[in-house]
């Protein structure tokens, strides 16, 4: 019998509702709960498994996964070796740089040497800073990196932002942007050779969709 | 790569790769040898990463090179071969995908790029985002005449679709040339049979710089990585002294081969040799008794201290032997075999032991 195609998805946050969604437009609707470890589909080709967003790239990178839905920023900060069919056009966000309102940094060529970075993307910050030719040490934190600088943590942070509002709220000011992400239709590499045809099938009805 | 410096400051490396020792050796030691050359090589390499999705820093490659000549023939033989290896490891589903190193570096230049925008087409190209990649064209004036090249090129999936792209004008002739290459290679690959299993892909590169040629990756369907690669390398070997030899070769990791077998299905069978201890009061019955053992092709050992037969058995489960056989001052009496897996025990003619586990007495 053959193999089913089996699509990641993300588990949870913004991006889950707008995934499903854009799925189902394609004709794959998925049809279990997320508690189950492999859902069905109302297509018979494809299976689908949650999984968290930030993990995806990894398991596509491996194949673990044929396809997935993730940001471009996570495929990046992951260096997954994967490739990105298609820009879905949604999940939009900003990896920036920021420091407290009140910091004498006003750009990122300000930034002295061996000043500390908090970032859920250490590796997307450590290249970014080597490519400025700047020295600095990155403390890689799983969250709520906004909080770090005022806990004395760290002079400035990276991270994501759609609005703006949690950055404000935190008081912290953007003084570089990184990159602009959006969520990517990644595909293992093997998989789009062996599933060519269902693939690019799925990737012309995700097309007339964006 | 792993760098080091020895005790006079001369700089050592690991080697990351067998083809530039390989070019080293043909330049060195194998000037009098008539081309072409065939050599195979089966060793570890080393390889540094920083990224933690590939954490494995020593491979074990089992490769081949063709040296010598550039022809249709030598590249078939040598996609055939890793077909066939792959198939005889007892792979199936085998398939080669490749691409053409210089191909799309010479359409890049052709169509007047900036070095940033070059490495903007290569990033779309290797991800297959055809939307990006027509919309990118799009936005930056690109060569009509080139866009629908570049458009058909990456949805071939096929050697025998790349023939149909042509393009007209003399400052085309090396592109036409290096399709027409491939179009060659795909008639050259009918007679081994292996036409249907080499598929084309616009967007594969290597990494390695030395490639001139055309480069390709074999993969099967059951594992998302791919188990060899290689490619054709013209103007390699020259580096190393005044030889100009065009080479082409391939390298299997034996990891991934392993991998996918598993993937597959396949039960990869440990060590199947018997294994005994034998035991004695009397030291040279029991020394007999293992070398004839080991002539008959079991993994036998002596016990060498003085311990109870309780902690030999004891230990033989430890190490997962098959028996415990206790002999005494001569091989003619009979010996008392401890069967560990079974937990059994019988006296026996050691003959008679011997001829069990696939062995003749002398």
């Amino acid at each position: 019998m053959k193999k089913k195609i089996r699509i990641a998805v993300p588990n949870k946050g913004r991006i889950k509702q707008p995934t499903m969604d854009a799925l189902a437009r394609a004709g794959i609707t998925i049809l279990e709960e997320e508690r189950t470890y492999v859902s069905k589909t109302s297509d018979p080709r494809y299976e689908a498994i949650f999984a968290r967003a930030n993990d995806i790239p990894v398991y596509v990178h491996y194949g673990a996964v044929d396809l997935g839905v993730t940001g471009h920023d996570l495929i990046l900060e992951r260096e997954a070796d994967v490739l990105e069919l298609l820009d879905l056009n949604f999940g939009n966000a900003t990896l920036v740089v920021a420091v407290p309102e009140k910091s004498q940094i006003k750009t990122v060529t300000d930034v002295p040497a061996l000043t500390r970075v908090a970032t859920e993307f250490p590796n997307i910050t450590r290249k970014y800073f080597e490519r400025l030719g700047k020295q600095v040490e990155v403390l890689e934190v799983s969250g709520t990196a906004e909080l770090a600088p005022k806990l004395g943590l760290a002079q400035m942070i990276v991270d994501i932002t759609s609005s703006g509002e949690t950055l404000r709220k935190n008081k912290l000011r953007i003084i570089g942007t990184i990159l602009e992400s959006t969520c990517r239709l990644a595909c293992n590499k093997i998989a789009y050779r062996t599933f060519e045809k269902e693939i690019s099938e799925l990737q012309t009805k995700l097309q007339g969709e964006v | 790569m792993f760098k080091f410096q020895d005790f006079d400051g001369k700089l050592l490396a690991l080697r990351a790769e067998m083809t530039a020792p390989v070019a080293r050796i043909v330049t060195t030691r194998m000037q009098s040898t008539p081309e072409p050359i065939r050599l195979f090589y089966v060793n570890n390499v080393f390889r540094y990463s920083q990224s933690y999705l590939k954490r494995e820093r020593e491979f074990c490659q089992a490769g081949v090179e063709l040296v010598g000549f550039n022809t249709p023939e030598a590249d078939a033989e040598i996609l055939a071969l890793l077909v066939s290896s792959l198939r005889q490891v007892g792979l199936d589903d085998v398939r080669i995908d490749l691409g053409h190193a210089s191909l799309l570096k010479d359409l890049l230049n052709a169509a007047g790029l900036t070095d940033q925008q070059k490495t903007s087409v290569q990033g779309l190209l290797a991800c297959r985002d055809s939307v990006g990649l027509k919309k990118f064209m799009d936005q930056n004036s690109f060569p009509s005449s080139l866009r629908d090249v570049f458009i058909e090129l990456s949805s071939c999936r096929r050697l025998s679709e790349v023939s149909s792209v042509s393009l007209s004008g003399s400052k085309y002739d090396k592109v036409n040339k290096q399709i027409q290459s491939l179009t060659a290679l795909q008639e050259a690959l009918k007679a081994y049979g292996m036409a249907d299993v080499v598929f084309f892909d616009f967007s594969l590169t290597k990494k390695i710089e030395y490639y001139t040629g055309m480069v390709f990756e074999a993969s099967v369907p059951n594992l998302g990585l791919p188990i060899g690669s290689g490619g054709r390398y013209d103007n390699f070997i020259e580096k190393f002294g005044n030889l100009k030899l065009p080479s082409i070769g391939f390298a299997l990791e034996i990891g991934k081969l392993l991998q996918a077998l598993t993937a597959q299905g396949f039960e990869i069978q440990n060590n199947t040799k018997t294994k005994v201890i034998v035991t004695s009061k009397l030291g040279k019955a029991a020394v007999e008794a293992v070398t004839a053992l080991r002539e008959a092709g079991a993994i036998a050992s002596l016990e060498v201290t003085k311990r109870s037969l309780e902690k030999t058995i004891e230990y033989g489960k430890l190490t997962e032997a098959d028996y415990v056989v206790c002999v005494d001052s001569s091989l003619d009496a009979s010996i008392t075999v401890y069967d560990i897996k079974n937990a059994a025990s019988q006296t026996v003619e050691f003959k008679t032991f011997l001829r069990t586990i696939g062995g003749q007495c002398k």
